[in-house]
């Protein structure tokens, strides 16, 4: 009886030790999230930085005391956007080309491809970026300098690819056959089908991808930090202008910040962290609402 | 436009779009090789990153040449890429190797140095110690300085060659090992990849055990899945900063490697949990009952019965993780920092492969060197790859019966 009695107490002591495993999940978002959000909002809590010039002000002078980060969130949405405008169409195409018309050895092929492409590092995007995009951008730019919004754009809407492309044809391969056949016995060609009636019976798992890949970029660091010039200041108002994205902006200068200024590298974060966790309950809304259907 | 004109437009743009998005990846793995490829040697790969001055010991010893004047001649160890040939090669007897001058190119400096390109095989140089009397390593291409304090700077070449017959006894040479290399890299980029594991791997396998095999639907499971998802969401940037918070300034760890595999282990935790959740999953639910029928209990069946069958799909995340270690880079840049040196201790900063290749192309604007490393690393991502295609297809066994 001791001993059966024993064995149950071990087996609750593990099950609790194996919860606790579970939790530090929940305890590594908290804490982020605490820390980030603690030492971002300090200075405007203790006064030393106006939150509003920090929102709206459009130069980066930690030399002078001047810390606007609004260029940058316009840097960093113009990016995403032009990305996601370049990357999307191809990389749904892409996906449709893999489900619906390749033979299951070239799909295979395909898929080996878009896989290799999601594994390589962000920092090869941006080294492929500055020694290709970047001088081929300065080509045609009017300004001095390659390193621009297009040329982020550019390496941004590849970075998207294997992300949009893998999630899409996940959801395009699981659209029920019969969908397929009821539309061929009306008459209708494959094109017809497959645009009048797979991507619509998809849309919500391509929409997952889509905003996965606009969170891919907006929180891009290192490769855009490569090819996007890091101006002090300045809305961009041209493709060919710099731009500093929120990421870069950290990355940057965390080594060496101190003070106000590095608790508004923080606050940086905070902002991006607000951007992401937008596109998180936007993921979570659709991935629930594709299961309710 | 009829309706089968307009079907083989769109099928067109389809195949385009394939096109590009296959071509863009050739572009950048053939970029990459291209680029990179000519740095690619086994000095590179076992080299440090900073050129390193020591003094040498070694006690003189006459070694007559056994090759011929042309081989020596033709013998070109120095790398021609860095290097220029300006005079030589003279064969000194008393250190059994030959030295020439050459113009090195060091990154932007350009200076003329004297640099070893032969060592006969009795050579002393082969048994130099350090001021420790630890012994170390003169191969072709090392730099030397200056002789029992006499300095070459300045020197014609057979000016130093006689300068170093005329010493004799116990000699005291400068000399400088050269750099480029990145084995530092390769070896903080393991050091990572072991201790990421070491902490998120059991983490991530027992919390998906509890998720799988304990948890009731409810709250809790929904909070730990929803945190594991918001994890995977969260870009490395503020991982990076959340590490240089919390592990680098309040735990105090410094940007040192703990900063940085602790940091790395968190952005690990969902990747293991859900690879290791998919895994136990695949086990048929028949396996727990036989064990349970036979009186096991659930601890036991768990270890003895699920978690074998387990293991490719844990291998499986275990490969995935290194791929994501390798690949990280910004979270890295922030807590482990860029110092291209073997962590001695962990509190001791490195900088992995990435975060070098990094470096090296935004702070010295040097393209073919961070291709070099892009090679290393690109070769380690296909290997993963192809690996974990091979454990994954091993668990599928019990859906294939």
């Amino acid at each position: 009886m001791q001993a059966i009695k024993r064995k149950k107490q071990k087996e609750t002591i593990i099950e609790g030790f194996f919860l606790i495993c579970a939790f530090v999940a929940v305890i590594s978002v908290l804490a982020i999230t605490v820390f980030v959000f603690y030492n971002g909002l300090k200075p405007f809590v203790s006064n030393s930085y106006p939150l509003w010039d920090f929102l709206t002000g459009v130069e980066w002078r930690p030399g002078s005391n001047m810390y606007g980060i609004f260029y940058m969130i316009v840097g960093s949405i113009f990016a995403t956007f032009g990305a996601i405008l370049i990357g999307v169409p191809v990389a749904i195409l892409t996906a449709v080309y893999i489900s619906e018309m390749a033979g299951s050895r070239v799909g295979k092929m395909i898929r080996f491809a878009v896989e290799l492409l999601a594994g390589i590092p962000s920092v090869l995007y941006g080294v492929f970026g500055l020694g290709i995009i970047v001088p081929y951008v300065l080509k045609i730019s009017p300004m001095a300098q390659g390193e621009s919004l297009l040329a982020t754009i550019m390496v941004l809407a590849i970075m998207i690819l294997p992300t949009v492309v893998s999630i899409s044809e996940t959801s395009i391969s699981a659209v029920p056959k019969e969908y397929r056949e009821g539309s061929y016995a009306l008459g209708a060609s494959k094109i017809q089908t497959i645009f009048k009636v797979v991507l619509p019976a998809g849309r919500s798992g391509i929409m997952t991808g889509v905003i996965l890949g606009i969170g891919r970029a907006i929180g891009e660091t290192m490769a855009v930090m490569l090819v996007c010039g890091n101006p002090i200041a300045g809305i961009p108002t041209s493709l060919f202008d710099q731009i500093r994205p929120l990421t870069t902006n950290i990355a940057l200068e965390m080594g060496y910040a101190s003070g106000v200024h590095q608790e508004l590298l923080y606050s940086t974060g905070v902002v991006l962290f607000i951007f992401i966790m937008i596109i998180n309950l936007a993921v979570n809304k659709l991935v629930k609402a594709k299961v309710g259907s | 436009m009829g309706r089968k004109a307009k079907d083989v437009l769109v099928k067109g743009i389809i195949y385009l779009a394939t096109g590009i998005t296959l071509s863009v990846l050739l572009f950048i793995v053939g970029f990459i090789f291209v680029k990179g490829i000519g740095l690619v040697n086994w000095d590179f790969l076992t080299r440090d990153y900073n050129e390193k001055v020591v003094y040498a010991f070694v006690e003189s010893n006459d070694v007559p040449l056994n090759i011929d004047e042309e081989t020596l001649n033709g013998k070109n160890p120095y790398d021609k890429r860095y290097e220029t040939a300006i005079e030589g090669p003279i064969y000194v007897e008393n250190i059994g190797a030959a030295i020439a001058k050459v113009a090195y190119k060091n990154h932007s400096t350009e200076r003329e140095q004297f640099v070893i390109t032969y060592i006969e095989k009795d050579s002393p140089l082969k048994s130099a110690i350090d001021s420790t009397g630890k012994s170390i390593t003169i191969g072709c291409d090392y730099i030397l300085q200056s002789i029992n304090g006499n300095d070459f700077a300045g020197l014609t070449l057979e000016e130093v060659a006689t300068t170093i017959a005329d010493e004799s006894g116990e000699l005291k040479i400068k000399i400088v090992q050269p750099g480029g290399g990145i084995k530092s890299n390769i070896i903080t980029t393991l050091y990572m990849v072991l201790l990421s594991l070491i902490v998120a791997l059991p983490l991530g396998i027992f919390g998906a055990i509890y998720l799988t095999e304990y948890a009731k639907p409810g709250r809790l499971v929904n909070a730990i899945r929803f945190a594991a998802e918001c994890l995977a969401g969260i870009p490395s940037i503020i991982f990076g900063l959340f590490g240089m918070a919390f592990f680098v300034v309040a735990l105090n760890f410094q940007i040192s490697l703990i900063s940085g595999s602790l940091t790395v282990a968190i952005i690990l935790l969902p990747v293991i949990i859900r690879s290791t959740e998919e895994a136990l999953k695949t086990v048929p639910m028949a396996f727990r009952e036989g064990s349970l029928a036979l009186g096991a209990t659930k601890l036991q069946t768990i270890f003895k019965v699920v978690l074998p069958c387990a293991v490719p799909g844990i291998a499986t995340a275990v490969l995935l993780s290194i791929g994501r270690v390798v690949g990280e880079s910004a979270a890295l840049l922030l807590t482990a920092g860029t110092v291209a040196q073997i962590p001695g201790t962990l509190f001791s900063p490195g900088s992995t492969l990435t975060v070098q290749a990094y470096y090296v192309a935004k702070e010295e604007g040097n393209i073919e060197l961070a291709c070099a490393i892009g090679i290393v690393i690109i070769v380690i991502v296909i290997v993963l790859n192809i690996l974990s295609r091979i454990t994954s297809d091993k668990l599928d066994v019990f859906n294939k019966k």
